[in-house]
């Protein structure tokens, strides 16, 4: 076997798939993870802030075509045209439901289990030809799917016994304090607005309204083809502006704050819970796997970023014969919305046309 | 999805291989080239719109906005159509189009990102067979152009001086005559796709004969001293523009007399002379456009469409006819619009009270719509005859 995916989560499945999609035959493939249900970990935090809908689209799924969609596939299994208009228009947003049991016939289709391997890899080195994981296994081709490093809290938080992070399991105190302003910090506003409780939203910015998580051109080659043009201080400029929080526009996210139970702060002041819907931590410097990857053999960095080939490679561990690829929020070098289900793709999609091209595959 | 240029045009080729594939089947079940040079017609329109407007101006595409795209394109692929002299009849050039915009539709949505991977996040690029596609596109134009230009018919230049006829022409070509070049005893058109063009025929029973022809064009001829018709069209196709035709005092001339092809396409004749003869122009069970053209000093009609005939009557200049300037009878059904009839004058010799004078005259079950005609100088303005009807509608 001669590739291997190191993550088990969704973008390891959307990589899978895509391998599978490509040839590749499920021993021809190896999986490493930490649970064999690639969407636990995602549905749990999904669970955890209560979110009942995708903020992805049609499109927004772990198959490795585009077509069909979510849309396409909703509107067959219920004889239905009315997601394919939403669709058309932008409004489709898939239920939780319904991409979980996508997830589920695509894990059952592709032979996933098959290919997966219970184990939770501590060390990828480069070797001749390959690469070496946990000093045991050798692959010509390997595609890292680690997923986000851990939750972020703000440290003045760390120890607080009135502070939870949105995406663990929690309910409502009488008064919340929301810390952060992005998809979760306004879906937990919602959420405990509906449970009864009063809710104020500490930010220090005002979010951006849009209905991805990044402008639209920024998910194919007209946004991306600028991008990739920056040098290295403008890429990673454009990088941090790109993380200032969002969420979606729409009278659905906007008609529930409307009450006097809801308003802004821009500190803490006291309330029995806090919610820090503050995201992951940054930086492939979080990653155990990341960091000792880039300090063994010297890899290029620039600030909280490792330096991609455009189709998500690292450049000095990639070549005719082996290639190492990154997928998921550590990819974000190569692809900015790299956290989001299209970003595990185009990594994907770079992953295999590296391995087709390899002749000792 | 946002497109990236290439990405546009190549999402914009590909399903033109379909538009040209239907086009082609139908350029050959009709025999005709309108479908081609629709298809080439909707692919400049297409790619001009992709350059200028859409790649400028769209960043990002949202489905929904193909609808709107594609009327604006409907529109301007017609506008641009008619501009260009492409004769396309409405219904099936609006049906080739939404063929081809369907085609689009589910090649950009279903079949390209089913076939290609990267196709949406490559913005719309097809790689290596956006290539081959684009080649393929051009292919089929300039191949479908040359094959055009090779079938043209053969020219044939008539130099100056005297021929002796008549000239039978019996296979497709183009007749153009040199300045100076005169047919003497007349020529007879027996085949379609035939052009005579700038050519003096003198004499002859008929000055140029079409029989039994299609799509045959008369442009800038000068016809005098035939002994019947000026020029004489039976079961045929023809468009007649910028004549001359001078019947003298011939008491049995007619200029232009167009019969028997009610079934065949319609026949225009624009931009004539005709003077003197029994009438300027006559058609008999015809659909025929009578445009701008100038009749002098008839002795029977100045215009007639009669014998159940169609004809649209408009922008002629009828001057010192004598009896009736502007005549639909027999069953006819006639729009007589713009026209001015000035000078008729009255047949006292015929002892007909149909023929006292009228500038227009409906006979025998016929009907004539008027509208915004000039009548000048005239014993009798408009009347109708034996049941027929005249109207005026707003």
């Amino acid at each position: 076997m001669r590739v291997a995916i190191v993550g088990g989560g969704l973008a390891g499945l959307c990589a899978y798939a895509t391998l599978r999609h490509g040839g590749l035959e499920p021993d021809e493939i190896v999986v490493f993870g930490d649970r064999a249900d690639p969407t636990e970990a995602w549905v749990a935090r999904a669970r955890a802030i209560r979110q009942q809908r995708m903020r992805s689209e049609s499109d927004g799924h772990v198959a490795a075509t585009s077509f069909p969609g979510l849309a396409v596939r909703t509107a067959l299994r219920r004889r239905s045209p009315a997601p394919l208009a939403l669709s058309v228009c932008n409004r489709y947003r898939p239920t939780v439901d319904e991409f979980l049991e996508h997830a589920a016939r695509v894990r059952a289709r592709s032979g996933w289990d098959e290919s997966f391997v219970q184990r939770r890899i501590q060390h990828v080195r480069a070797v001749e030809d390959g690469f070496e994981l946990d000093g045991r296994n050798r692959f010509a081709h390997v595609l890292l799917a680690l997923g986000h490093p851990g939750l972020a809290r703000p440290p003045e938080l760390e120890g607080d016994p009135r502070a939870v992070h949105a995406y663990e399991p929690h309910e409502y105190a009488d008064e919340v304090e929301v810390v952060g302003a992005g998809m979760a910090a306004a879906t937990e506003w919602l959420n405990a607005l509906a449970a009864g409780a009063s809710v104020v939203s500490v930010r220090r910015r005002e979010p951006e309204r849009r209905p991805l998580n990044l402008p639209r051109p920024l998910f194919t080659r007209r946004g991306l083809a600028a991008f990739h043009r920056t040098d290295r201080d403008a890429r990673v400029g454009l990088l941090r502006s790109y993380s200032a929080p969002s969420y979606p526009p729409g009278r659905g996210w906007d008609e529930p704050l409307r009450t006097p139970r809801f308003r802004v702060a821009a500190e803490l002041n006291g309330a029995p819970q806090v919610i820090c819907a503050t995201g992951f931590r940054h930086g492939f410097a979080e990653d155990e796997v990341l960091r000792r990857l880039a300090e063994d053999h010297e890899l290029e960095t620039a600030d909280r970023w490792l330096v991609l080939a455009p189709d998500s490679t690292v450049p000095a561990l990639t070549d005719e014969t082996r290639t190492l690829s990154l997928a998921g929020v550590q990819a974000q070098w190569a692809y900015p919305a790299a956290d989001t289900l299209a970003g595990a793709k185009y990594a994907a999609r770079g992953f295999l046309r590296r391995v087709q091209r390899c002749r000792t595959r | 999805m946002s497109y990236t240029l290439r990405g546009r045009i190549e999402s914009r080729l590909a399903p033109l291989l379909f538009t040209l594939a239907l086009a082609l089947v139908l350029a050959a079940a009709e025999r005709a080239w309108w479908p081609l040079q629709l298809a080439a017609v909707m692919a400049g329109v297409g790619l001009t719109l992709d350059v200028l407007v859409y790649h400028p101006v769209l960043e990002y595409q949202p489905g929904w906005l193909a609808l709107p795209l594609g009327t604006l394109e409907l529109g301007l692929t017609m506008l641009a159509a008619r501009a260009l002299g492409v004769g396309a009849p409405l219904a099936p050039a609006v049906a080739l189009f939404a063929a081809g915009w369907l085609a689009a539709q589910v090649l950009g949505h279903a079949v390209l990102p089913l076939a290609r991977l990267t196709y949406a996040q490559d913005g719309g690029e097809l790689g290596r067979a956006g290539i081959g596609v684009a080649a393929a596109v051009v292919a089929v134009l300039s191949g479908a152009a040359g094959t055009a230009y090779a079938m043209r018919p053969p020219v044939v230049h008539l130099a100056a001086g005297v021929h002796r006829g008549p000239l039978v022409i019996g296979e497709r070509e183009t007749l153009v005559g040199e300045p100076g070049a005169v047919v003497r005893g007349g020529i007879v058109v027996r085949a379609s796709d035939v052009t005579i063009r700038d050519v003096a025929v003198v004499g002859g029973a008929n000055g140029i004969e079409v029989d039994e022809a299609q799509n045959v064009l008369l442009d800038g001829v000068f016809v005098s001293g035939a002994q019947l018709d000026g020029i004489h069209v039976r079961r045929s196709s023809v468009e007649i523009r910028d004549c001359t035709i001078d019947s003298g005092e011939n008491p049995w001339a007619q200029g232009i007399d167009i019969s028997f092809s009610y079934d065949l396409p319609p026949s225009m004749v624009k931009g004539c002379t005709i003077t003197g003869g029994r009438e300027g122009i006559v058609t008999h069970s015809v659909q025929a456009m009578l445009v701008g053209n100038h009749v002098r000093r008839t002795q029977l009609r100045g215009i007639s469409v009669t014998e159940m005939s169609m004809g649209m009557v408009e922008h002629n200049d009828v001057h010192d006819a004598l009896g009736i300037g502007i005549y639909c009878g027999d069953r006819s059904m006639c729009e007589i619009e713009h026209n001015v009839v000035s000078g008729t004058r009255i047949d006292h010799a015929s002892g007909d009270s149909s023929r006292l004078g009228f500038a227009i005259e409906a006979w025998w079950e016929s009907e004539a719509a008027l509208k915004d005609n000039v009548l000048v100088g005239n014993p009798q303005g408009a009347g109708s005859f034996s049941s027929s009807r005249i109207h005026w509608p707003r």
